[in-house]
């Protein structure tokens, strides 16, 4: 994605210059490396643990890297405290002050600022009109819903004009609906007040929506990063194929690769695929075989799976079904053509095919199940 | 010493300067000058001889046992057997009211925990702490009023017909030790609900379900829960107690003395300081032992008192 | 499960009447005129006890020593526990359960101790340095009460900071406040009720303690010194009024308290519009705790009143003719008996007063475990007992 955002505009990009971070002997973080640029929105998708929230609190301050640096708008962030930094923090529970009340909250980074307390309210207030909740700056922070304190965190998070905004999986607490309603809020602000997000997630629905771009993490290390579609598309890491979405992975033997496709042996045939990352193997190499279960088509024969269908589950748009093919259980994944539509039925037989471009090819490595 | 510094730096970074100076400087205080100072200054003091001001830091004042021996041994070489037992009934005396106390307070935090519910816990809750807002002497006067020779106790007793003449419960020390298992039951109770209330009560009832009898079901399902609990307030009211000054003076017998007033008579009323500092390192020895081993016994850590 | 219920009620009932009784009896001797405290047999009643009590002054200057060790050891008591607190969350596990076994140690070891260890000290420092001006009765019962009251602070601090979200600081960090800002802003004011109520327990453990100021007051009294040497020289009912006093301005505290929470609970958690009593507009005035403080204070003002001109001389008098009379009789009776008790058990001669309170007056020493205690009257002397052993007190 461009940056378009005119020279005069500070440089809002942050940079993990070989960031690793440990603790006694456990690395959180392992040799991350990258650049987020101003104005992006930026996500970090990975499972719990795997040390996204270390990552964020060393850029926004609270940790030093144990090894490498960490600079903010091209400067050294090395010795300054998360008080002196251009970053704003959203926790992941919000932190709000419960003593305060919502414009004294908002304020309050104004407030340390010793700015008076008449432009303090009116920030406050314009502020509260800009996340389209005006007139509930008098309100104790107890008596706010999810979705307004949601708000009011970004709001005082704002309030220190930052250049970069830390989100901290601010939406985990919210119900379904709301999170989808806060997903696009926050994408828009972001918009309007042009500032470098940085988020955290373990959602991958969220990262792909939002973002435009997105690390994907695992075990402390940043496996890929990429535009949502290509994360989806084009994974680069049997973790990465196997996180983000359905996927069904078969183990075998490379035969041969030409270009781009490779021939991979599995137990219930040979499958031609396309080579994920660009690599280059050998024949006799192990690798696996991802296939999306909406890539399977039935009826098509070339590529193809012989199956049996075993069960499926009903969700709304979607059917997914189940069928057994040698020992592997494959997912599929069939748009409900409604009641014009028939369905196979169980214990049918069924051919299951893909295009040679739509599966990959990836090295044996640890998948999300693993972890 | 690196930790204290870590946690020093900690501080600052965390509140600033300001916090960390303030909380380095008055816990160092407290430890120092409140806490370990005046404890070896008496240390010091208990080996010493009983001089007028005058001779204080001449060739006769030097080291001595002679504090200590006095305790154990008379002037003649015989064993004190007065003062030695004198100890020795203060610290039964003590182990008495605390069994008391927790024989007694054991039902009170069970029902608070897991029997009382809404108003009744509450005005219970209450009701346990009121009667300690009121002044320590008093309490023990309202003792010495009940149990008078003209007290309600011996007024109804007489008129029952349960004794006829008034029966003298301060010298037989019964409104002593009610006094004391009074005084200190609030400090029994709530360690032992604290304990008993992190208790599950589903797990009583699964257990009551199971058909096991009331008694069995606390045996082996609350008293291991309460046990830390009850440890904590046995040893507060066991210090306490074997510490206690007020009502001993007040409804104590005339023929028995607890240990604390002997250090008193000590200080105040024969002015032997080294004699008095001794036997307060006896007490406090004597105590902190005491405290260790059932700790040891119960398998309880310090660290659990005052939860 | 019914007995069980059943018995529990019957147990916490009993358990409470232990609890409750000994205050009851004592309060309500305050209002038998009576010499000795006690309610059996009832003599008139008098509100007389109370005008005694005020008129005690050794009690009065007493109570003003406590105010101003209270308010010394507040001031300093407080802070010490805060701070105690802190470190101890700042601290390795390790590091931290040692500390807190020393902190927690002055709660354990015997008040006794602490006051003698207390006036050792500071009596060589003195000696040491010459700052005579330091050995004085309230520099050291602040100091010796600070030992062990500052941990009684500290417990209440740590429960409070355990409910403490550090992030909360940490936001505040990042929204550019100094630490130091931070501290004041966010901590502080999360700590400020309990600030409240450490205040409230110190001030209430310093005024009640007895057995560590007893030896750093040195001459001077505090209160409860004062009431303890008051006791021990035998017992007058202007104590059980005294005791009314505190029941009733415990009563009214813990009365207020509750409308208080109970309020403050029914509004947070949104009953207060549900609730019938806060619905209604009368009775949701009548609940707050202002009018409920004021309602209390007006009525006890108002039975004060009536007792102050409550005038009990008539039936004293009578009660006193007709002691009188019967001691007479009973004098003619058994002189000759009396007599000889008194030769064999030795003459009750009150103890002059030492300096420190003829601290054992009352009980009597080991050497001569058969005197007579003042409040404990010989086998006849229920009837006679306020006039036969009068307790005078200075
Ligand atoms: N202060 C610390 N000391 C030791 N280990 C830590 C510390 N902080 C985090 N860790 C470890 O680092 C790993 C990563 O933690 P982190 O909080 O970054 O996970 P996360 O990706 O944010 O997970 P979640 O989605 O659950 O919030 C975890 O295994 C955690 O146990
Ligand atoms: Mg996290």
């Amino acid at each position: 994605m461009p940056d378009q955002t005119p020279d005069r505009i500070p440089d809002r990009s942050v940079l993990l210059d070989h960031v690793s971070i440990r603790f006694g002997n456990f690395t959180a973080v392992d040799n991350a490396n990258l650049k987020i640029n101003s104005g992006e929105f930026f996500s970090f998708l990975g499972p719990s643990g795997c040390g996204k929230t270390t990552m964020l609190r060393c850029i926004s301050g609270f940790s030093e890297p144990t090894e490498g640096k960490v600079l903010i708008g091209g400067k050294d962030m090395a010795g300054v405290g998360p008080n002196k930094r251009p970053t704003a923090l959203i926790f992941q529970h919000l932190a709000l002050f419960p003593l305060m009340s919502v414009a004294e909250n908002i304020a309050f980074p104004l407030e340390v600022r010793g700015v008076s307390k008449k432009a303090r309210r009116k920030k406050a207030d314009e502020l509260l009109d800009m996340i389209a909740l005006p007139g509930i700056g008098d309100k104790k922070v107890s008596e706010l819903s999810g979705g307004q304190k949601q708000r009011v965190a970004i709001a005082r998070a704002l309030a220190v004009e930052p250049d970069i905004l830390l989100l901290d999986e601010p939406l985990s607490a919210l119900d379904l609906k709301l999170r989808q309603h806060m997903r696009t809020e926050l994408r828009a602000i972001q918009k309007q007040v042009g500032v470098t997000f940085i988020y955290i997630t373990h959602d991958q629905g969220e990262a792909l929506t939002m973002s435009d771009r997105v690390a994907v993490m695992s075990r402390g290390v940043i496996e890929q990063v990429g535009e949502p579609d290509h994360i989806y598309n084009r994974p680069r890491s049997a973790f990465v194929a196997s996180f983000v979405g359905e996927n069904n992975a078969l183990q075998g033997v490379i035969k041969g690769q030409s270009g781009d496709l490779a021939a991979l042996e599995t137990p219930m045939g040979t499958y031609e695929a396309r080579v994920g990352g660009g690599r280059k193997y050998k024949a006799g190499d192990e690798a696996l075989l991802f296939v999306r279960p909406e890539q399977l088509i039935p009826g098509a024969t070339e590529n193809a799976f012989h199956a049996t269908l075993t069960r499926q589950e009903f969700e709304g748009a979607t059917n997914h079904v189940f069928a057994k093919a040698g020992d592997t259980e494959l997912r599929i994944s069939m748009v409900n053509a409604g009641l014009a539509g028939s369905l196979p039925g169980q214990g049918e037989s069924l051919s299951l095919g893909f295009q040679p471009m739509n599966g990959t090819i990836l090295p044996v490595g640890h998948m999300a199940s693993d972890s | 010493m690196k930790q204290l510094k870590l946690a020093y730096t900690t501080l600052l970074a965390k509140h600033g300067m300001g916090a960390a100076l303030f909380v380095a400087i008055s816990v160092s205080l407290w430890v120092v000058l409140f806490i370990t100072l005046p404890q070896l200054s008496m240390l010091d003091y208990s080996f010493r001889f009983n001089l007028p001001a005058d001779q204080l830091g001449t060739d006769a004042d030097h080291y001595t046992l002679d504090q200590y021996r006095s305790f154990f041994f008379n002037n003649d070489g015989s064993v004190n057997t007065l003062d030695i037992m004198i100890l020795v009934r203060t610290l039964i005396a003590a182990l008495i009211v605390t069994v008391i106390d927790v024989l007694i307070c054991y039902p009170i935090a069970y029902i608070l925990a897991h029997g009382a519910k809404g108003v009744a816990a509450r005005l219970m809750v209450i009701g346990l702490i009121i009667p300690y807002w009121i002044n320590e002497i008093l309490r023990a006067f309202a003792f010495r009023v009940l149990f008078g020779s003209t007290g309600v106790v011996n007024t109804w007793g007489m008129q029952m017909g349960l004794w006829d003449a008034p029966v003298d419960f301060i010298r037989a020390d019964v409104a002593l030790y009610c006094g004391l298992a009074y005084a200190y039951i609030l400090l029994m109770v709530f360690p032992m609900y604290n304990a008993i209330e992190a208790l599950d009560h589903t797990q009583v009832e699964a257990a009551r379900d199971m058909g096991a009898p009331l008694w069995r079901v606390h045996w082996r399902v609350v008293l291991p829960m309460a046990k830390p609990g009850i440890v904590s307030g046995a040893t507060m009211v066991f210090m306490l107690t074997a510490g206690a000054l007020a009502a001993p003076q007040i409804l104590g017998g005339p023929s028995s003395l607890w240990f604390t007033q002997l250090i008193y008579q000590w200080f105040n009323e024969s002015s032997n300081w080294p004699r008095g500092s001794a036997y307060a390192v006896v007490l406090l020895v004597t105590c902190i032992t005491f405290v260790l081993l059932m700790m040891r016994v119960f398998k309880v850590s310090v660290g659990e008192i005052g939860k | 499960m019914n007995r069980h219920t059943l018995f529990g009620g019957a147990y916490a009932l009993a358990f409470f009447s232990f609890l409750f009784g000994p205050l009851v009896i004592m309060a309500t001797t305050a209002f038998n005129s009576s010499r000795f405290p006690r309610v059996a047999p009832w003599e008139c009643f008098t509100t007389g006890w109370f005008g005694e009590l005020f008129g005690n002054a050794r009690l009065m200057e007493g109570l003003m020593n406590s105010v101003i060790i209270g308010v010394g050891v507040v001031a300093l008591a407080v802070p010490i526990g805060l701070a105690g607190a802190l470190a101890l969350s700042e601290l390795p596990p390790k590091l931290r359960s040692m500390l807190y076994t020393v902190l927690i140690l002055p709660i354990l070891i015997p008040g006794v101790v602490l006051g003698i260890s207390t006036i050792v000290l500071w009596g060589q420092i003195t000696r040491g340095t010459g700052a005579g001006f330091l050995y004085n009765g309230y520099f050291l019962t602040i100091v010796g009460q600070i030992t062990f009251v500052s941990a009684y602070a500290m417990l209440v601090f740590i429960a409070r900071l355990q409910r403490f979200d550090a992030t909360q600081t940490e936001a505040a960090l990042d929204l550019g406040a100094t630490p130091g800002q931070a501290f004041r802003k966010i901590l502080l004011p999360f700590m400020a009720p309990a600030i409240g109520s450490a205040a409230f327990i110190t001030l209430l453990a310093s005024f009640e303690n007895y057995n560590t100021t007893v030896f750093t007051v040195l001459s001077e009294s505090t209160f409860t010194t004062a009431l303890a040497s008051k006791v021990r020289h035998g017992t007058d009912p202007s104590l059980s009024a005294l005791a009314v006093i505190i029941i009733t301005l415990t009563l009214v505290g813990a009365l207020t308290n509750e409308a208080y929470q109970r309020r403050k609970e029914a509004e947070s958690g949104g009953r207060a519009s549900r609730s019938p009593l806060y619905a209604n507009p009368v009775t949701r005035a009548l609940t707050h705790p202002g009018i409920v403080f004021a309602i209390l204070v007006t009525v006890i003002g108002g039975i004060t009143y009536a007792g102050s001109q409550y005038d009990s001389s008539v039936c004293e008098a009578a009660v006193l003719q007709e002691k009188l009379d019967r001691q007479e009789e009973l004098r003619a009776e058994q002189r000759a008996r009396i007599e000889a008790q008194e030769a064999e058990q030795g003459v009750t001669v009150p103890k002059p007063d030492s300096a420190f309170g003829g601290a054992f007056g009352g009980v009597g020493t080991p050497a001569a475990p058969a005197a007579p205690k003042p409040e404990s009257p010989s086998a006849f002397g229920g009837a006679f007992g306020g006039i036969t052993a009068p307790e005078v007190d200075e």
